[in-house]
């Protein structure tokens, strides 16, 4: 019989008081009692057993195991669980410590109890608790007190995933069919007996044709696995079609011709200084530390998933690049972790649904940012991997699609007792292992919104959530203890496409693989072949073993308490070869699966867009103009979530996030991740979403200089910076949208190749679009606006080079490094005005370049004592935010010919506020010449004074830190 | 003769590498070790004078932060753990560390009753993870681990981290002399519970507890993130005067002293190597 194991807390709890803040919020006055609740589907029958057991989830000083009638008073209860089949990490805890207790061995089912004290209707629980849960994973029931006392309590759940092993079978497809139906497989999937579809494989007409041609000259039906396979490798997300495709002339595709072109002449031309070890080809990319150790970068975006469920998306997004990082040459350790969230006004509540009749409502921008934030913040601090750096960008725009960036840095020695650190081959007759957790329904067809009710029994498969701690075993276990033992010759990340893809892309060393899926071990019972085949279960590993080395690997992963299984072998046989308890369901050529894709060449067009510029009128209060400014939701303080991301574990944090004693959100950080070396890794990120609106080339340029200004500004030489690229993109079957997209290629081509910033890793998402219904039932589409991500990643030869970006002294003098020039186009001030204007600011690399390689020469000299660069917001912006960083006033005069707001408030690239402290001064200016101009002094007085306007620094600390402060 | 240290690790701890490297710094041989491997060898710790429970998120905080490791040491480590304490050694939580033994019943463990709780180490109340540097002043008290330390400028870095207690224990701690740290303002005064400067609103301001010996202490602050100048969040400040003054920035910082402490104790004055 199933059991509710229930502990209360009896004294004052946090987590209960800050849910009472959040109802007080929303106008209800309730107090709160929080009960965690154990189910099991088996009682614990002896009362000694459930004592021993309870010490480990019952602290006696502050909880108790409940008994009915001690609940205390109380008028509503409500219970908030999972779904059958989701992720249920507190679950699977506490049945580890069953079995290690009692040795009873059985999955245990976790739920929260939360007792409701006010007056309250059954409307206002109901209101208060679909704040609290998310209906595609979890599930929520409501009592009032009456029936709570009449039935004994609140009902045991176990969601069990209750599928049986009846139909499983392999299916033929018939594909000799018209070019209708085929085009409908691609769309809507394979159809099952029952007439319905197994769900969108997004293949084209195009693509379905090759399939059907491939498989008529092999003269046999295809089988939906391999059908399913085809889809998943030959997807957007996994060849990046977009990229590869030709396009106008550029006939070896975006990819080629702008980026790995790139960083071919840039490695070319450094010659022997090159920074590039391994970049492109790996999970991550691989840049020069020192002599002994390399760095290397990934960074990813997680976007659909975490519209449908923020804290699962962004947990699975964070999660999964770490394994990018475990999985780059032989196993790198992850160092470092960053972010990036660009969303919705948190404080708009926009009405939009994905079905018409008002179905499915989107989320709420509120909802999405607190749980994309909390889902990075359990993924990275379980993971003790210190997240120093990233950003939150806003703009209405993101309200049905989010993205969200996670990035992963890793730290691999160069040399691996004989082989090369970032090296690695799967050999013949090499063991496929997969290691980690089993494999349920998690994500498959997971991008897609399956507007389908999810009825009881059925798993939630829209969406995964990431177990943190089942990663960190393994990947302790492999970079800590496993990999310089040399057991494995290859590994990688079992990420989009699951094993169809992992072991896909590793046969490809051996030119072929043999797996019996029978050997895969999974969740529950009742999955379809194809299903385990691509599942996107998370926290999976892919290994190639020499067979005399299986022994030895598999109990040292067993001794740190991770699983592992043996499921085929590599061949080169030349096919993908699978097997179902013995029968072949599938076997296609490698050669195919990986090339056997059409080319489809893309079309672009391109207009310039923005408006007249404006003219608006001169602040009359400029003080007042400059507090809005700081007030900005893309300009104001992120401070709360800088401090709920432990980014001090480790022991590497050099120059964190919140820098001075004012506590000013840095945008690039400098850590130190081997503790007894000096050198000091630097990131950084740069992004301007909005210049889009009117030159896609513009904003890329500025993303990349931006980045690339924000790491030299921080310490980072020039010559040892490389970066990462992110597209986020809409609408890409649209001309118009490649069009921009092409321009935006050809923009940071000509950049980097200037700054000699090699590109080694990137990654695109070319479809944020959401369509669906507003409030009225109109339909609705809402796309991002064309988003660039770059990152920055660089080494300083020590972290004494490092430079923060709060003043240090009064008397220090003040100086702006670069040109301002009239550039308020897309700016963050005419946005404020309700204006997008037109002249955006445009970067000229050369002059830049000249820039940067000077502050890098006179960092090594310790120049400069602070540096803030200039970007969204302008100099004005820039300025406050130092004064706020440091609580030291500036006495700041500004000679322009410029109108003083535009000065201001201009976003012209290139450019860097800095202090310089007076014995410093000749030999700064001497080496700067024309390019730094001092525009001020830094003084006692708390408050920032420019030309004849003065604010005080409290004041714009107010403005800077108020906008957010309640999340 | 070497004075060594074992860190513990396994199921989610994080922090057992930069611990481990602290203690080498003081002059130990440190090693780290999964606690399979030590509940497969319990005797390793016959051989060693100080066992370490590092910081992390041993199960992912499942249970209540600690919990559920504290459960594992309990049922596979308890009785080569009282012979270890028994001895004349030296033992420290931090952070994850300090909940589990807390949770473990080593400390406080009024009256000698080791295996007993009667702390809990629970959620903050702003109930959000807090990763910021405080300042903590040493107690009098009679911890080897403290020994010439006033006050502490120290990270932390936890979700919950906050005491609680009976009033009647918290008497007792007081009267024996058990509380060891306690968060100030960086002036020095009580935070009394003021958020940030008790980031998570422990009972009477308490960062950290000792057993009655002292030797054992369980603190929430993470001193291995604060032994270098270069750690400290006001490391550009303090660089860049000490540029000005033509000075050279000395390389050690607070947390540091916890660990010589450990060496001294064992008689190895001085042992501490450069980095």
């Amino acid at each position: 019989m199933s059991q509710r194991i229930e502990v209360i807390t009896v004294s004052e709890d946090g987590r209960a008081k800050v849910l009472e803040q959040n109802f007080a919020r929303q106008g209800k006055k309730v107090s709160v009692r929080i009960v965690d609740t154990y189910t099991v589907e088996d009682d614990i029958k002896k009362q000694a057993d459930l004592q021993a057991l309870s010490k480990s989830f019952v602290n006696p000083v502050t909880q108790k195991l409940l008994s009915r009638g001690e609940e205390g008073d109380f008028d509503w209860a409500v219970e908030i669980g999972f779904l059958p089949g989701v992720t249920d990490n507190i679950g699977h805890t506490v049945s580890e410590l069953a079995k290690l207790t009692l040795n009873d061995n059985q999955p245990v089912y976790s739920s929260q109890v939360i007792f409701l004290k006010g007056a309250l209707s059954e409307d206002d629980v109901k209101k208060l608790s679909s704040g609290l849960y998310n209906p595609l994973i979890q599930r929520a029931a409501i009592k009032n007190a009456d029936t709570y006392k009449k039935d004994g309590g609140m009902d045991a759940v176990v969601p069990k995933v209750k599928l049986d092993n009846k139909g499983i079978a392999v299916d033929d497809v018939d594909l000799n069919i018209s070019d209708e139906d085929l085009a409908k497989i691609g769309k809507d999937g394979i159809e099952n007996a029952d007439g319905t579809r197994r769900g969108p494989l997004g293949m084209s007409l195009l693509y379905m044709q090759a399939v059907q041609n491939y498989f008529k000259k092999l003269g046999r039906r295809a089988k939906d696995i391999e059908i399913e396979t085809l889809a998943q490798t030959w997807s957007e997300h996994c060849k990046h079609t977009i990229f590869a495709s030709p396009i106008d002339e550029v006939k070896d595709g975006l990819y080629k011709h702008y980026i790995k072109r790139a960083t071919q002449e840039i490695r070319n031309a450094r010659g022997k200084d090159d920074i590039c070890v391994s970049v492109f080809k790996d999970n991550s990319g691989g840049i020069v530390f020192d002599k002994d150790w390399l760095i290397t970068d990934k960074v990813e975006t997680h976007n659909s998933p975490s519209a449908l469920d923020p804290f699962g998306g962004a947990i699975t997004g964070i999660v999964g690049v770490n394994r990018d990082c475990v999985g780059f040459g032989r196993g790198a350790k992850p160092v470092l972790n960053r972010y990036g969230f660009c969303l919705a006004d948190p404080h708009s509540n926009p009405e939009f649904y994905r079905g018409k009749g008002k179905v499915n409502k989107a989320l709420s921008p509120a909802t999405i940012m607190k749980g994309v934030i909390a889902g990075v913040n359990h993924g990275g601090n379980c993971s003790g991997i210190p997240t120093p750096q990233g950003f939150l960008y806003f703009d209405d725009r993101y309200a049905g699609k989010p993205l969200v960036f996670a990035g992963t840095v890793g730290l691999i020695p160069r040399q691996i007792g004989e082989h090369k650190g970032h090296e690695k081959k799967a050999q013949v007759g090499d063991l496929i292992v997969m290691v980690g957790g089993k494999v349920g329904r998690d994500g498959i067809h997971g991008a897609t919104f399956s507007s389908v009710a999810l009825d009881e029994g059925s798993p939630a498969t829209a969406v995964q959530i990431g177990d943190p701690i089942t990663q960190k075993k393994f990947s302790d276990a492999i970079v800590k203890d496993i990999r310089d033992l040399g057991l494995y010759n290859a590994i990688t990340d079992n990420g989009a496409g699951g094993l169809s893809s992992s072991v896909g892309e590793m046969g490809g060393d051996t030119n072929g693989f043999h797996v019996e899926l029978d050997k895969v071990p999974l969740k529950y019972p009742g999955m379809q072949p194809w299903e385990i085949w691509i599942s996107e279960s998370q926290e999976r590993m892919t290994l190639a073993v020499p067979p005399k080395n299986i022994e030895k690997l598999q109990s040292l992963l067993a001794k740190r308490g991770s699983e592992s299984w043996v499921i085929g072998t590599f061949t080169d046989s030349g096919k993908c070869h699978v097997t179902w308890h013995g029968d072949t369901v599938m076997e296609i050529d490698m050669e195919f699966l990986h090339d056997g894709l059409p080319e489809t060449p893309l079309k672009t067009t391109f207009t310039r867009g923005g408006e007249k510029e404006p003219t608006i009128a001169e602040p009359s209060d400029y003080a007042q103009t400059l507090k809005n400014m700081l007030s900005r939701l893309n300009i104001c303080s992120k401070e709360f979530v800088a401090t709920q991301y432990d980014h001090n574990v480790q022991g590497s944090s050099v120059l964190g996030p919140l820098q001075g004693k004012g506590r000013v959100f840095a945008e690039a950080t400098v850590s130190r991740p081997v503790l007894n070396n000096p050198r000091g890794v630097v990131l950084s990120q740069g992004l301007a979403p909005r210049y889009s609106d009117i030159d896609t080339y513009h904003m890329a340029t500025a993303a990349l200089d931006i980045a690339v200004r924000n790491a030299v500004a921080a310490g980072c030489p020039i010559e040892h910076l490389a970066i990462l690229d992110n597209f986020c993109w809409c609408s890409s079957e649209e001309p118009e949208r490649l069009g921009q997209l092409k321009r935006a290629c050809e923009a940071i081509f000509n950049m980097s190749v200037v700054y000699k910033t090699p590109f080694i890793s990137g990654k695109d998402s070319m479809f944020n679009d959401f369509k669906g219904y507003d409030g009225s039932d109109n339909p609705v589409k809402i796309s991002i606006p064309p988003t660039l991500l770059v990152s920055g990643i660089g080494v300083v030869e020590n972290v004494s080079q490092s430079v923060s970006i709060d003043p240090k002294a009064v008397g220090d003098s003040v100086y702006i490094i670069g040109e301002t020039k009239d550039e308020l186009g897309a700016s963050e001030y005419y946005w404020m005005n309700g204006k997008l204007g037109n002249n955006v600011p445009e970067t000229d690399a050369e002059i830049n370049l000249g820039i940067y390689e000077t502050i890098t020469k006179v960092n090594k000299q310790n120049l400069i004592a602070s540096a803030l660069p200039v970007t969204l917001g302008g100099t004005g912006v820039t300025l406050a935010k130092k004064c706020i960083a440091s609580g030291l006033g500036m006495d700041i005069k500004i000679e322009t010919d410029l109108r003083l707001d535009t000065f201001l408030f201009s976003e012209s690239t290139g450019r860097v506020v800095v202090t310089v402290a007076p014995n410093d001064i000749n030999a700064f200016e001497k080496l700067f010449g024309d390019m730094a101009n001092k525009i001020g002094t830094v003084v006692e007085k708390p408050a920032l004074k420019i030309n004849s306007f003065e604010v005080k620094i409290a004041d714009l600390e107010t403005a800077y830190k108020s906008p957010l402060k309640d999340f | 003769m070497a004075i060594k240290s074992l860190v513990l690790t396994g199921y989610g701890i994080n922090s057992e590498e930069e611990t481990s490297f602290a203690f080498e710094q003081a002059g130990f041989k440190s090693q780290i070790r999964h606690i399979n491997d030590l509940a497969e060898n319990p005797k390793e710790l016959d051989d060693v004078q100080v066992l370490c429970v590092p910081g992390g998120f041993s199960y992912g905080d499942d249970t209540g932060s600690g919990n559920a490791f504290a459960q594992k040491m309990r049922l596979t480590l308890w009785d080569s753990l009282k012979k270890f304490i028994e001895r004349d050694t030296l033992t420290i939580g931090i952070c994850n560390g300090c909940q589990i033994v807390a949770n473990l019943g080593l400390a406080p463990a009024i009256d000698k009753k080791y295996g007993e709780r009667f702390v809990a180490v629970t959620h903050n109340l702003t109930a959000r993870y807090q990763c910021r540097w405080v300042d903590v002043a040493v107690q009098e008290t009679n911890s080897p681990w403290l020994a010439g330390i006033k006050k502490f400028h120290i990270p932390v870095a936890h979700g919950e981290g906050r005491f609680m207690m009976a009033d009647e224990t918290l008497k007792t701690l007081q009267d024996m002399k058990q509380i060891a740290l306690r968060f100030v303002k960086p002036d020095g005064s009580p935070a009394k519970g003021e958020f940030p400067y008790s980031p998570n609103g422990s009972t009477d301001d308490i960062a950290g507890v000792t057993d009655p010996t002292g030797r054992i202490l369980t603190l929430m602050p993470h001193p291995e993130r604060g032994m270098f100048t270069w750690q400290r969040d006001d490391y550009a400040v303090l660089k860049d005067r000490a540029r000005r003054e033509g000075k050279t920035l000395p390389e050690r910082a607070d947390g540091l002293q916890l660990f010589e402490n450990a060496a001294q104790y064992f008689g190895a004055a001085n042992a501490r190597k450069t980095a």
